[in-house]
């Protein structure tokens, strides 16, 4: 989930192929929840197999990734490590509200509601042992790089977006800039035509750049006084206080310049705040991590997803698409140094 | 000894379109003028300035170095106004730039010169050379920025284009020959070049001015200019991107 700064955060929209030629870490977790909770049945069922193993994220992992490579992108995939244990109530939380829509979705079902039985059945999306070791697979047949975050997915991201090593971040939430990718791109694995969440319309959905510190110029913060305003609206790792949203959390920093400051104007209390700073600002990573892809097992992909009723053809038609995209990249153009010419 | 003054939108130009490449340099002043060179950390970009004595409202030097932080130029410049006079003012015992705009005075710390070395400037011979209104380039590069990271010069008997092509969708600023005060071409070439360093250029460029534009196939591409009525020149060059081997 992250924070939401949506209505804060200055972004540029671009065409895919403007990353082209690029490293770009995906949050793989947030992805891979992206693709179950859009790849579904009209009636809200997720793609399975004949075994009733589900198969939406593999179907998403696959296709995806390979418009991706298509576009030029070169990708890789972090996953989260164990979650802090802050993060524990916000993780409770989500489950209860996952029971509950399992339950109206069942309702919605059996009433003939197929528009609610969608919208309830995306919020049952859960992660589990079977669907993170699966993805892992595919992702290491298809040769595309892994990375097992120690702690939270976005700071390793973040930090290998900071040391240079890759050019940004891919994620949905803006919690990358807060433990401090210097670039964030969203709507990179889902482009389109998309549903609103929980409206019956539908829009047209872009890929979008976020510049950190231009973005933090614009709202006229640092990051680290960014992380005290959303730790007064709420993270994944503390509650945030009630009443305050993006734009009141920002000013009460701006006006006041840090959050035991803006705390002690409001009277208000929040416990913990300074762990919570730490998660954002002192994240854990490791430096284990690399970048290039491996040639992929084709024979194996094949096998696997064969495993699951995917069409032969169409996975090797995906594959086909990802060899010639990454020969084609290989060929193409190198910024060369002025160097060359003396 | 320096001492000059100058007035603020000359000043921006030259600040604006060095700091394009880097922030902290060196300029080599004498009687005549000062003259700068550097190159980006990447050694992708570089330019040659000189800046003759007339493009300042008053000048007097002999002959030294002065290392400044164009960051710090910015900030004074936005204390004065397009057409104010700015003098500058060489404080060599204390090792200060002095700055005066109106009844503000800023003083600031030199950059230190001694660890910045000779820039070498690359011999080279293009076989193309076209001459075309910055205005032009900037409505260019307007239209590629959403489209991809590259763009595409070429030169041929028929005149200039910028192009870039994208994943899905291209743009291509075409501008025959007569249109064009000047064009050279033996053969058709082109290169292709990083958007972000042709872009950064071109927008600092005051629009109302017209840039040579030296090209060749794989090759670095030069951009000679002319600016404070001709007593300022500015020769750029960007390293191309190249097909791997």
């Amino acid at each position: 989930m992250g924070v939401n700064l949506s209505g804060v955060i200055e972004c540029r929209e671009v065409d895919l192929g403007y990353l082209s030629g690029r490293k770009v870490t995906i949050d793989a977790y947030n992805t891979i929840y992206q693709f179950l909770s859009i790849i579904r049945q009209p009636d809200g069922y997720p793609l399975c197999d004949s075994k009733g193993r589900v198969t939406s994220h593999l179907s998403g992992l696959l296709y995806r990734t390979a418009n991706l490579i298509e576009s030029g992108i070169e990708p890789s995939f972090v996953f989260d490590g164990a979650p802090h244990e802050l993060k524990r109530t916000t993780l409770d939380k989500r489950k209860t509200r996952r029971d509950d829509a399992e339950k109206e979705w069942e309702k919605a079902v059996r009433e003939g509601d197929l528009k609610k039985a969608f919208t309830k059945a995306q919020q049952t999306s859960r992660m589990t042992d079977e669907i993170r070791d699966s993805s892992m697979r595919l992702l290491d047949l298809m040769g595309l790089p892994l990375i097992e975050a120690p702690g939270d997915g976005e700071a390793q991201a973040a930090y290998m977006c900071a040391k240079g090593d890759v050019w940004a971040s891919a994620s949905q939430d803006y919690d990358s800039i807060l433990f401090g990718a210097p670039r964030l791109v969203r709507n990179m694995t889902i482009t389109g035509r998309r549903k609103v969440p929980g409206r019956d319309e539908y829009r047209t959905v872009r890929t979008e750049i976020i510049e950190s510190e231009e973005a933090l110029k614009h709202i006229g913060l640092t990051r680290e006084q960014l992380v005290d305003a959303c730790i007064l609206m709420g993270t994944d790792f503390n509650p945030g206080l009630s009443g305050i949203g993006p734009k009141r959390g920002i000013k009460l920093i701006k006006d006041h310049g840090s959050l035991e400051k803006a705390l002690k104007h409001i009277g208000q209390d929040i416990p913990d705040y300074e762990d919570v700073r730490g998660i954002f600002l002192d994240g854990e990573y490791s430096d284990a991590y690399r970048l290039n892809p491996e040639d992929m097992d084709r024979d194996g992909v094949i096998d696997m997803l064969a495993g699951y009723d995917f069409t032969e053809s169409r996975i090797v038609s995906a594959l086909d698409k990802i060899d010639s995209a990454r020969a084609a990249n290989k060929a193409k153009r190198q910024q060369r140094s002025l160097d060359s010419w003396f | 000894m320096f001492k000059a003054e100058i007035r603020s939108d000359t000043l921006k130009s030259v600040v604006n379109i060095i700091s394009t490449l880097i922030d902290e340099v060196k300029f080599t002043v004498d009687q005549n003028g000062m003259e700068l060179k550097a190159v980006d950390p990447a050694h992708v970009a570089m330019i040659e300035m000189q800046i003759k004595s007339g493009a300042f409202e008053s000048f007097s030097a002999d002959n030294t170095e002065i290392g400044v932080d164009l960051d710090k130029i910015k900030d004074v410049l936005k204390l004065a106004g397009a057409s104010d006079v700015i003098s500058i003012e060489l404080d060599e015992d204390r090792g200060k730039l002095i700055f005066k705009v109106g009844n503000i005075t800023r003083r600031m710390n030199l950059v230190d010169t001694s660890s910045m070395g000779e820039t070498k400037v690359p011999q080279l011979d293009l076989s193309a050379s076209v001459t075309v209104p910055v205005s032009e380039l900037q409505r260019g590069i307007k239209a590629s920025e959403s489209i991809s990271d590259h763009i595409a010069l070429t030169a041929n008997e028929a005149g200039f284009s910028l192009s870039c092509e994208g994943d899905t969708d291209s743009v291509d600023l075409v501008l025959d020959k007569s249109v064009l005060s000047e064009l050279e071409v033996k053969s058709e070439v082109r290169s292709i070049f990083p958007l972000d360093y042709f872009s950064n250029l071109v927008k600092a460029v005051p629009s109302d001015l017209s840039v040579t534009i030296s090209l060749d196939t794989d090759f670095p591409v030069k951009i000679n200019f002319d600016m404070a009525d001709g007593n300022g020149n500015v020769r750029y060059l960007l390293a191309p991107r190249i097909e791997n081997d």
